[in-house]
């Protein structure tokens, strides 16, 4: 209410610096909670109202088919995991990169970070599912088969590790210069600087960001049902098929689907702005 | 900043980073006939497509069921494996096959002369079907009326083009049937472009009054299993051949459509009468 009474301004710093983790509240929850029932109840007085003999109520169907739209949750889940291990491995080595005093070195690095960093996820899905082969041969002898699933996390990891190099960059960078100079003194070598008072420091500023960037992944990760990866929008696409295609089974599962990923990225989200509001403080 | 100069001592990384991006691709060996090695794994992996009801979709459980399903479940029974349904898309199923990850293709696939070249396409062919329009009665009357209408399409069918070409629709193409058939109900799209065999069982089904079938198919293409190419004339080939040609000839296919309740459509009765041997002479023995 209090928000009536002023005049209307955007707010410039809180569009700029948008996070989830910043804009979602509670009620968001409860409001799609709300929302939800309100269009399964619809659903079903819809169905209910037809021919009394007819197929299933959309709320049935759904109940039905959730263990196997969870079934592919659980890939949805691996993929993020899998995908933000990879680009904090590959991300912190580019960061790190980037600050190389060999312009050999950081150029490339600078490139490929701004390069997987300025471009839509989904083209880069679509080129690394077109230019990955089907097998790599393993330098032992074996072969690998890389299936959709691994190509879409591999495909995933590279935005995310773009943005874990910049995270990386900015963290070191925003150390004090003069730590670096006292260390020096204190004849410590380059490497061991870096390795026992700068990374320290970068962890600690560097977790809200990778936090954030994880739940951004997790949300992404459904961009691979596009290609034919079984995870849980696609299962849920497969479902209505098998349920016989009809309309009224859109709004509910589409909603379920929203709330099951709302269900797990929004704990992560008050984990993350729990920890950016602890280490703001003292930095 | 020039003071971090020593980063580069993470040799493992670049090594990872390096070996990511240079590793190559090998095509699969495939030493003795198909066939033999089928039969030693015990197992027959099959490429079916993941949801296209009434051919191959998933139960509640998550495993695959339909015709197709059916089809496959035939072959491994005769071969005394087990079978594995392998869940394919239109646009990785022939890769698939290529690199020996499945066996044989039974997934709702056009029998094209391009696809000729690059697969072993088993002949006879086991159904039947082509493009065709679903809209609201009266909405459309030939082909000719899609001109700069908007038409829902289905993402990745080989027939769209073609119908943008001739016909010159706005198609709005969309990945799952529900999502497209749903915008058609909305009124967002005059037509529905899919396969009349589809669409035949959804007017069947009751769901779609006040809807028709308006246009005739725009041309009727077989849809055919298939192996690997170098498999063609092989024991695996062969048998493949033998097990479409029982298909057609013992009824198969005519009991799989009363089985999952599509339209007996006059092709496979024709088929089946064609293909079936004609025994009278035994009588008069």
């Amino acid at each position: 209410m209090r928000a009536l009474a002023k005049p209307f301004r955007i707010d410039v710093e809180a569009v700029s610096s948008f996070l989830p983790s910043r804009a979602l509240r509670g009620w968001h929850g409860i409001l799609l909670l709300a929302l939800f029932l309100a269009s399964l109840a619809i659903a079903t007085a819809h169905a209910q109202s037809g021919a009394a003999a007819g197929p299933p109520s959309p709320l049935a169907t759904l109940v039905e088919w959730i263990p196997f739209i969870l079934r592919g949750f659980l890939l949805n889940l691996g993929m993020s995991f899998l995908a933000m291990a990879i680009a904090t491995v590959l991300g912190i080595g580019l960061g790190l990169l980037q600050l190389s005093r060999s312009r050999f070195l950081s150029l490339p690095a600078w490139l490929v970070t701004h390069l997987f960093r300025n471009s839509p996820w989904l083209v880069i899905l679509f080129v690394v599912m077109l230019l990955v082969p089907f097998e790599l041969q393993l330098p032992g002898g074996g072969t690998f088969i890389m299936s959709d699933w691994l190509k879409a996390t591999f495909a995933f990891s590279l935005p995310v590790m773009a943005n874990v190099s910049e995270i990386v960059r900015g963290a070191i960078v925003s150390i004090p210069k003069g730590q670096w100079e006292s260390a020096e003194s204190l004849a410590f070598t380059h490497g061991q600087t870096l390795r026992w008072i700068i990374l320290p420091q970068c962890v600690k500023r560097a977790i809200p960001p990778w936090m954030n960037w994880y739940a951004l992944l997790t949300m992404a990760t459904p961009m691979a049902s596009i290609l034919g990866v079984r995870e849980a929008v696609g299962n849920g696409q497969a479902a209505m098929e098998a349920a016989g295609a009809r309309p009224e089974l859109l709004v509910p599962f589409y909603l379920f689907l929203l709330l099951l990923f709302f269900a797990y990225i929004y704990p992560i989200s008050i984990w993350t702005r729990m920890i950016e509001r602890k280490y703001a403080v003292d930095s | 900043m020039n003071s971090i100069a020593t980063v580069m001592r993470f040799p493992a990384l670049v090594a990872v980073m390096g070996a990511t991006l240079l590793a190559a691709a090998a095509p699969a060996q495939a030493e003795g006939g198909r066939l033999e090695e089928i039969l030693e794994r015990g197992t027959l992996r099959v490429g079916v497509l993941g949801a296209f009801k009434p051919w191959s979709f998933p139960s509640p459980d998550g495993s695959q069921q339909g015709i197709e399903v059916d089809l496959a479940q035939s072959v491994a029974d005769t071969l005394g494996v087990k079978l594995e349904p392998v869940v394919v898309t239109s646009a990785n199923r022939m890769q698939f096959l290529q690199q020996g990850k499945i066996d044989a293709i039974i997934g709702g696939m056009y029998d094209t002369a391009e696809r000729r070249q690059i697969i072993g396409i088993i002949e006879p062919a086991y159904w039947t079907s082509g493009p065709t329009l679903m809209a609201k009665e009266g909405a459309v009357a030939s082909w000719d009326d899609l001109k700069g209408k908007p038409v829902c399409a289905k993402q990745g069918a080989n027939y769209n083009k073609q119908v943008q070409q001739d016909y010159g629709p706005r198609l709005v193409a969309f990945a799952g049937n529900t999502e497209g058939k749903a915008a058609l109900r909305a009124g967002k799209c005059v037509a529905w472009l899919y396969d009349d065999a589809s669409i035949m069982a959804d007017l069947a089904s009751g769901e779609w009054d006040g809807y028709t079938m308006p246009v005739s198919v725009l041309f009727n293409n077989p849809w055919a299993s298939a192996v690997p190419i170098e498999e063609l004339d092989k024991p695996w080939g062969v048998f493949m051949t033998g097990m479409a040609y029982k298909w057609q000839a013992d009824g198969k296919l005519v009991e799989l459509e009363k089985k999952w309740e599509v339209k007996p459509s006059d092709w496979i009765a024709e088929q089946h009468k064609r293909l079936e041997w004609d025994e009278s002479y035994l009588k008069g023995q």
